[in-house]
């Protein structure tokens, strides 16, 4: 133990006085004045999605950001800034000309697209910046804004701390590197590059601006998905599908057979249909070692450049969906090696969706009840607090889903509201109740239910919930006749989305 | 919602911080859940903020009721769910209680819950008298103490009580409140009869009165009074934030209930149908469910399977009458004229009783009969008093059943314990887990050092054992395995304890924590009173 502690010092040591030695500046002189400026502005005007009146969209917002400017006439921003967007423009920051761009690849989990000027010449005289992914703590980056004149407002910061984070979208976690920076605020302020020496180090993921702290998308998370998108088939960070525990507790490693005084991380889950267990990984086995990187009892490994990072990182930046990654595993004190294929997981693939972005919300109204399906992103409409101000049985359901629904493949549907009107007289004050059966037939999506709902029993729609009532009924002939009234008096342009 | 807002007027605690507190009018409204959606709910402020008409004054004075007024001074400890082996935190308050027939003097049983040492005074009359407690209902916040000192009641008047106030009359309600040492007088008239939630238990619902006179902390367990005889006692109302002026009553029909309750010598609780039920107002759902066009009947949605209905009600089952007393489909019979929800026959009923339902079961008409009592599962969802709190300590590790005074203590975001609270009855989760064993705490010691991730957590097993109550893990710790392996509920890795270790380490960790017990099974009476309730 206390050896490995001393190890351990020893590595982030070095790292840090090697980063200190270097002693690069963040932006030389001779970058602000002469060269065009691998910076465009960028102008988002978008809609979200209405959760609550799932049939239409939100007032527009508009956010303008900075754009980083790659090869192959590419912009990179955060996938932040462009989701659910509806018009993109690109703006030379020294001419003010301005072209729509498209954007060519996103992904919302690592936060990150790429953008296309319709115009192809509109990038010319540029020289776009390359990455650098030799960051380390104690270097010193550059963030990179525009004045109003289009000239550039540069502010220097320390890399403090390089770790794995959650990003926006939570879906696992992703290296960031952690600035001490003291920003500005700007105009296009919403995506800043971070630049060492000239190349592109990182992204602002967020800023607290009462610590001064900048968390960054880091180069090797950008290099991975710039590598990715230049393939045919955008497929997103892999992920293995598993839970687990530090090893730390002597008598847990004793339970689990673990003899050795070495590393390893317990396996408290392992997610059905996920590269996990399609590679035969166990709750209770020991992962010692990722990608022939040894684990430590904390999960971390020995990074060359960053010293101890979770063995995750490993996972995402350092592999592709479809690669095989080796697994060492100590199995009732027996060492055995796993194979694992890694795989993206979609959102799809969840029983309630981590995230829906550029698509509208599925919804199905029958007489004044409004059925949805169950995702965070429905959640997430209670605001930032949603956690706690959404309905608690709806966050419990979203948090547990895979302890919950373990065989998977379904969505929880939900009646989520009460359009007062004469079919839902008695039912104004329901909301919020899962839905188990329609008319006698299990209700696991909401095709299951607008199928269930064509064959009435003696001309009564009964729905079925989880939570009482327990039952309800439609006269399933008011409901037709009402139907067109319903959609007048509410506003409704369409009764149902289901694709 | 609104469980929350409403404070029992407990006491002037000595220290009148609590006063300035609740008085101060705050202007903010109180947060809507809500989303912006369409479900909408009423909001509480902009109903409880209506102008109150001037007082009349009562149309008959209520005599020198002086001569039936006591000040009660408890001294009470209230248990400490933080560390269930100390005796807990000494308070004292101040309160109210008037004389009734049988030398006895009606209160709160919130005044005197808890309470170690009574002592009541009276107008005129220097002396401090020790009081005790006859009997105590939680549940209606009633209570009933008396005076062993010869000649105490000798020229006290017991009070008469009268029946429900009619709506606008005046009525004035006596006691010690804040703002003075003398009895205090206020009048307002009746402004509301309804079901409301009490406090003190903070589950149990039962009719209450709402009145417009002032009555602050230190009017608890007064008489409320009209035409010389006692319409309600002042137990609790609204604090500043929400709405000003609303105070409450318990109504003579709870408080006949109670010592009609208390006549063979013990207190048997209010009795529940231990069910839930739903409107039938959709005109659909009552063809559907082949009902007649008559506005009548209410849906049964969930049978508590520890409750009276178990087996004899079904989900789906519609209660067309209550003893003969048509149902309408808004829940409410008939009762002496007054419309009132159904479940004022039940509230009137005793332990032992039974009730009898019409029912409609499949299009079919059926008569079932429930004999009544009190569901258990409901009790974690409500405060218990004059209690000590059960847990167990082992190597460091406290274990607790969840409940609601536990919860307050430790205030946990953590979801699934919300979650195991809120639908512990509704989802039946007190079959599987009649206590939800909590890991609440961890007394660092050398051997539970890696343990700190797992508190929160919920027993499920120890050693493949399903644990479904605090005895059974006090049981299994008691077997002397190699080691105990603790699983809790969810993806959690085991907790995994040696034995030997834990054995070696007890008496260290009682030492050095003070811990004078390492465990209590029992609910046991924490105080005399209790004990004089069970051996009556």
């Amino acid at each position: 133990m206390q050896r490995h502690f001393v190890i351990i010092f020893g590595v982030v040591l070095v790292t840090l006085t090697g980063a200190l030695a270097k002693k690069e500046p963040g932006v030389p002189a001779s970058m602000t004045t002469q060269k065009q400026l691998a910076l465009v502005r960028v102008n988002v005007t978008g809609q979200s999605y209405d959760y609550f009146r799932p049939w239409q969209k939100k007032a527009p917002f508009s956010k303008r950001a900075l754009g980083a400017v790659l090869s192959k006439g590419r912009v990179l921003v955060t996938a932040d800034l462009v989701a659910n967007q509806n018009y993109v423009e690109l703006e030379r920051a020294e001419t003010g000309e301005k072209t729509a761009a498209k954007v060519q690849v996103i992904d919302y989990e690592a936060n990150l697209a790429l953008l296309e000027p319709t115009e192809k010449t509109f990038l010319d005289g540029i020289t776009p910046l390359e990455i650098t992914a030799d960051t380390v703590v104690g270097d010193r980056l550059a963030a990179w804004q525009l004045e109003p004149t289009g000239a550039l407002l540069a502010t220097e910061g320390l890399v403090t701390t390089v770790q794995m984070t959650e990003y926006p979208i939570d879906v696992g976690e992703f290296l960031t590197y952690r600035v001490s920076i003291p920003m500005q605020y700007r105009e296009n302020s919403y995506t800043v590059p971070l630049v060492k020496n000239n190349k592109l180090a990182g992204l602002l993921l967020r800023y607290d601006s009462r610590s001064q702290l900048l968390d960054a998308i880091p180069a090797p998370i950008i290099t991975h998905f710039l590598k990715e998108a230049d393939s045919q088939n955008y497929r997103g960070f892999p992920s293995a599908g598993f839970s687990f525990f530090p090893t730390r507790d002597p008598e847990l490693r004793e339970f689990a057979g673990e003899k050795r005084k070495g590393g390893g991380v317990y396996v408290t889950n392992v997610e059905p249909n996920t590269p996990a267990m399609k590679a035969g990984l166990q709750v209770g086995d020991i992962v010692t070692a990722v990608a022939d990187r040894e684990i430590d009892q904390n999960g971390n490994y020995v990074d060359p450049l960053h010293g101890k990072i979770e063995f995750t990182n490993l996972l995402t930046a350092h592999a592709y969906s479809g690669d095989v990654v080796p697994f060492r595993v100590e199995r009732n004190g027996k060492p055995i090696q796993l194979n694992v294929t890694l795989e993206h997981r979609d959102a799809k693939d969840y029983v309630s969706p981590p995230y829906n972005l550029d698509q509208p919300p599925r919804y199905y109204v029958l007489g004044g009840l409004i059925f949805q399906e169950l995702s965070r992103q429905y959640l997430k409409e209670w605001g930032p607090t949603w956690e706690r101000s959404a309905p608690q049985r709806l966050v419990y359901f979203d948090r547990f889903q895979s302890e919950l629904f373990p065989e998977g493949n379904r969505r929880v549907v939900i009646l989520s509201q009460v359009l007062p009107a004469d079919s839902t007289i008695g039912y104004d004050d329901l909301a919020y109740l899962t839905v188990t059966k329609v008319n006698g037939k299990e209700i696991k999506s909401l095709d299951d239910l607008a199928e269930a709902v064509k064959q009435p029993i003696d001309g009564f729609i009964k729905i079925e919930t989880e939570e009482d009532p327990k039952q309800i009924a439609l006269d399933a002939a008011q409901v037709a006749t009402e139907a067109s009234t319903l959609q007048e008096n509410y506003g409704i342009s369409s009764l149902q989305r289901l694709d | 919602m609104t469980r929350s807002l409403v404070f029992g007027f407990i006491t002037l605690v000595l220290g009148s911080a609590s006063y300035a507190q609740e008085s101060t009018p705050a202007a903010s409204p109180i947060e809507p859940q809500a989303p912006p959606g369409l479900a909408t709910s009423p909001s509480a402020a902009a109903q409880a903020v209506v102008p109150v008409p001037v007082p009349i004054a009562p149309t008959k004075p209520n005599g020198p009721v002086q001569k039936s007024l006591v000040r009660i001074t408890a001294t009470s400890v209230e248990p400490d769910y933080k560390a269930p082996w100390n005796a807990g935190g000494l308070e004292r308050g101040v309160g109210a209680g008037f004389v009734i027939d049988g030398n006895r003097i009606m209160t709160n049983a919130h005044i005197v819950s808890n309470s170690r040492y009574l002592t009541v005074e009276r107008d005129g009359d220097p002396n401090k008298y020790r009081a005790r407690v006859l009997f105590i209902a939680h549940d209606c916040d009633l209570a009933l103490i008396t005076v062993d000192a010869p000649n105490f009641f000798k020229n006290m008047l017991p009070l008469k009580f009268g029946g429900i106030p009619a709506l606008e009359s005046a009525v004035s309600a006596y006691g010690y409140p804040i703002g003075g040492e003398r009895m205090s007088v206020t009048t307002g008239i009746v402004s509301r009869v309804d079901f409301q939630l009490y406090t003190h238990s903070s589950i149990d619902q039962h009719l209450a009165i709402q009145i417009s006179a002032q009555i602050n902390p230190g009017n608890s367990g007064g008489p409320v009074m009209q035409n010389g005889k006692v319409v309600g006692v002042a137990f609790q109302g609204y604090s500043g934030d929400v709405a000003q002026g609303v105070a409450y009553m318990i109504p003579t029909p709870v408080i006949h209930r109670f010592l009609k309750d208390i006549t063979n010598g013990h207190y048997d609780k209010y009795v529940d149908l231990g069910m839930t039920y739903s409107k039938l107002q959709n005109q659909a759902q009552r063809r559907f469910l082949g009902l007649k066009d008559d506005d009548r009947g209410v849906l049964v949605d969930t049978v508590v399977a520890a409750g009276p209905s178990a087996n004899i009600l079904q989900p789906g089952d519609v209660l067309l009458t209550i003893d003969d007393h048509p149902i309408a489909s808004d829940s409410n019979v008939e009762l002496e004229g007054e419309r009132a929800d159904f479940q004022e026959v039940v509230e009137r009923k005793f332990k032992g009783d039974s009730v009898k339902f019409d029912i409609w079961r499949d299009k079919q008409p059926m008569t079932v009969s429930i004999k009544l009592f009190t569901p258990w599962p409901y009790r974690i969802q409500g405060h218990s008093y004059d209690v000590r709190p059960r847990y167990v300590l082992y190597g460091g590790l406290l274990f607790q059943p969840l409940n609601l005074d536990l919860l307050e203590a430790y205030r946990p975001t953590d979801l699934r314990l919300r979650h195991f609270f809120e639908y512990f009855v509704l989802e039946q989760i007190y079959l599987d887990h009649p206590d939800v064993i909590v890991l609440t705490n961890i007394l660092p010691d050398p051997i539970n050092t890696y343990l700190a991730p797992y508190r929160g957590g919920i027993v499920d097993e120890i050693n493949g054992k399903k644990i479904r109550t605090l005895d059974e893990l006090a049981t299994a710790f008691a077997e002397t395995p190699e080691r105990f392996v603790i699983r809790m509920i969810g993806d959690g890795p085991p907790l995994v304890l040696d034995r030997n270790k834990v054995e070696a380490a007890r008496e260290r960790i009682k030492t050095r924590y003070n811990v004078l017990k390492e465990q209590n099974l029992e609910e046991q009476p924490a105080s005399e009173i209790a004990q004089q309730v069970k051996s009556n």
